[in-house]
């Protein structure tokens, strides 16, 4: 089948001449070109993953497909830092469609932080896509080769952000492909709230976000799903954990009709830590399906996911985690929970803990429940005259908050406002579901 | 004593999956009266708690009243912002919802106002200095990880911050140590008062001996069979409930007539 240069009907499969524009119009260096060609040629040898591949047991991979990706046309990047008050010590990075707005404070500039495209970064190279590679699986390597929005961010050693970075993903109608590579110095503290937003009908997201966290370096990284209710969405994100660095990934889900999470931390020095707080919200017929992965690659690494999910009307929910434990990874110790709420006769989760260890010095544990919600603590709540509707929300964002407990205050006030907001309409709609 | 019925029920009777648990019960309480509902365990004592304060899984029949008001059909919230307050036996935890954060959903419930930060704070630090609560606890999950002790102080704080008309509390007393009983018996007193009516229900005499009912009634097989001064309660304690049997048996064949 023909397929043109730069729209392609019904199927993502690039041609190089769409990448080269691609490439082109970004300003890129040839060796990031280079990244993307490798990258198309693993696509072009990749399937789209059926149903009996592990993963993918629970999602079709077909309705995920962004459809026909637009060599961009508008500007690349804008860069303006006259956005941000001069006593912030943040960023903000909006990629909407194919254009970029990048604020960051004046405090956090003179610390030498960068958001940059990657286009524009000569480092890029060396890192991208060398944690999520274009091996990863099929989604992943169509981001390689085709992201329109990428970004670049670097925190240099020893820098202490005390507000969050911002990288806001709006999407646009049609495919959008954003890609983040985050690169936090040794010793250095971050805070970075990836908030994926809007869209429509036509919107189709695939998005990739490496994190790379330097030797006893501290990420807190909040990744906040809040798309329209018709918006579809593949989002892979890894972070690679150096020696005594620990990242913290905070994941709140509850937009978009079709969304498919793919999230994790490669523990790959001695005394790397990493946790997982995920906060999963599926109503009317929305389809959530979220993977972890916790992998233990060297001696004493520590791990914890506590993963929530509610869900009510007809909302699905699929969950797998996967810890590996490797052989180097001696004192290693592995900690995995979810729960799911089932509000409604109607929706529907399925929880699956995967365990892969190869070595016995470990502590591992991990637990499973799905069940609904306690009549006794209901009626506990309105014995003291509390109403049934707020009696019921309050449970809910009881069960939900130890997810968000473990962000600095500040973020976590507004992520629990950003929840209980949410909350409301979702509880609404169940009962007329 | 003159004073008015804070709280009264009529012929009530409480059915669980079908199985009548209650069979019958009339009870008058005026404010500033303290009655104690004695009986053994499995007698339905706590069945009846539940159901008086509007538990769904009851089916109830009867009339029951609340500051001269039928309640029967009301919602267990409605009852509670009216100022009806159960004390629960085993109350249950809420995790992720703290304290403070409840007892303040809670106090404006039963204002049907939001109580202002400040005397919020205020209310809560007296609170929780009578009834010796460390003030971290308002920062803890409701009822999570608590000790029986707690759960119990904490039931008694929560009466005291929602000055009801009329409390019922199902054995407060269980799992108290001495020192603990003694606290939450004064927190009792200190709520009671001359306003409140109370309805105390206990497996044992113990605690009667720091909460002085005006009112002992013996319940048994799911009736009164027997009301009496707090005399009932020592003869109770001597004689256990055994003596009572053939009272109850009559009740039982009584009633049915």
């Amino acid at each position: 089948m023909a397929k043109t240069a730069t729209v392609l009907d019904d199927t993502p499969v690039l041609d190089e001449s769409a990448v080269r524009q691609i490439s082109a119009h970004a300003g890129e260096s040839a060796a990031i070109l280079e990244i993307r060609l490798k990258a198309l040629a693993v696509l072009s040898e990749t399937p789209l993953p059926d149903r009996v591949r592990h993963l993918w047991r629970f999602t079709n991979s077909g309705k995920l497909l962004p459809g026909p990706i637009r060599v961009p046309i508008a500007p690349a990047a804008v860069d303006s830092p006259a956005g941000l008050a001069e006593d912030a010590t943040g960023a903000v990075l909006a990629a909407s469609g194919d254009s970029f707005e990048i604020l960051v404070s004046p405090a956090a500039r003179a610390a030498g932080v960068r958001l940059w495209p990657i286009a524009g970064d000569a480092r890029a190279c060396e890192s991208l896509g060398t944690l999520v590679t274009d091996a990863a699986g099929y989604f992943e390597a169509l981001n390689l080769a085709a992201f329109t929005a990428g970004v670049a961010v670097d925190i240099p050693p020893g820098v202490r952000l005390a507000e969050p970075l911002r990288v806001l993903l709006p999407a646009p109608r049609g495919a959008y492909l954003p890609r983040i590579l985050v690169r936090v110095g040794s010793g250095a503290e971050v805070t970075i709230l990836e908030e994926h937003s809007a869209g429509s009908s036509e919107s189709r997201m695939v998005s990739v976000t490496e994190i790379l966290a330097g030797p006893a370096s501290h990420v807190t990284h909040v990744l906040f799903q809040h798309w329209e209710r018709e918006v579809r969405g593949h989002l892979t994100m890894r972070s690679r954990v150096a020696r005594d660095a620990k990242v913290t990934l905070v994941i709140a889900s509850m937009g978009g009709e079709l969304t498919k999470m793919d999230l994790g931390s490669v523990l790959d020095g001695p005394g790397a830590q990493s946790e997982i707080g995920g906060v999963v919200l599926g109503a009317g017929r929305q389809h959530m399906d979220h993977h972890t992965l916790h992998e233990h690659r060297a001696e004493n690494t520590w791990s914890n996911i506590d993963f929530k999910v509610a869900l009510t009307g007809r909302g699905r929910s699929a969950y797998t985690g996967l810890i590996r434990i490797e052989k180097e990874a001696r004192g290693a110790e592995a900690y995995q929970e979810n729960r799911n709420l089932l509000l409604s006769e109607g929706c529907r989760a399925d929880t699956i803990p995967e365990l892969e260890i190869l070595t016995d010095d470990v502590q591992c544990t991990h637990g499973a429940t799905v069940a609904p919600m306690d009549d006794e603590q209901v009626f506990y709540l309105e014995s003291r005259g509390i109403p049934p509707k707020e009696a019921r929300r309050l449970i809910v964002q009881g069960f939900l908050e130890a997810a968000l407990s473990r962000l600095p205050e500040r973020l976590r006030q507004e992520m629990e406002s950003q929840v209980a907001c949410s909350l409301g309409e979702f509880l609404d709609e169940g009962k007329t579901a | 004593m003159s004073n008015r019925v804070v709280f009264s029920c009529r012929n009530v009777h409480v059915s669980v999956e079908g199985k009548e648990i209650v069979k019958g019960v009339d009870l008058e309480i005026r404010a500033g009266e303290k009655h104690a509902l004695m009986g053994p365990n499995g007698s339905g004592k706590s069945t009846l708690a539940a159901a008086l304060m509007g538990h769904p899984a009851y089916e109830i029949q009867g009339e029951i009243f609340l500051n001269g008001r039928e309640i029967t059909e009301l919602s267990p919230d409605e009852r509670a912002r009216r100022g009806m307050f159960l004390g629960f036996q085993y109350p249950v935890a809420v995790p992720g919802v703290s304290v403070a954060n409840f007892l303040r959903a809670a106090i404006s419930a039963r204002r049907g106002e939001e109580i202002p930060v400040r005397e919020l704070r205020q209310k809560l630090a007296e609170a929780f200095k009578a009834l010796d609560i460390p003030k971290s606890f308002m920062g803890r999950y409701l009822n999570d990880g608590f000790s029986g002790g707690e759960k119990k102080r904490l039931e008694i704080l929560q009466m005291m911050l929602l000055e009801p008309v009329f409390a019922l509390l199902d054995e407060t007393d269980s799992g108290l140590d001495i020192d603990a009983l003694k606290l939450v018996s004064e927190g009792i007193n200190t709520v009671a008062g001359e306003r409140m009516g109370l309805l105390l229900v206990t497996h044992y005499q113990r605690i009667l001996n720091y909460v002085h009912p005006d009112h002992v009634h013996v319940f048994m097989k799911g009736r009164v069979v027997r009301s009496g001064g707090p005399e009932l309660a020592h003869e109770l304690e001597e004689r256990g409930y055994d003596w009572l049997e053939p009272e109850a048996e009559a009740v039982a064949t009584g009633g049915g007539a």
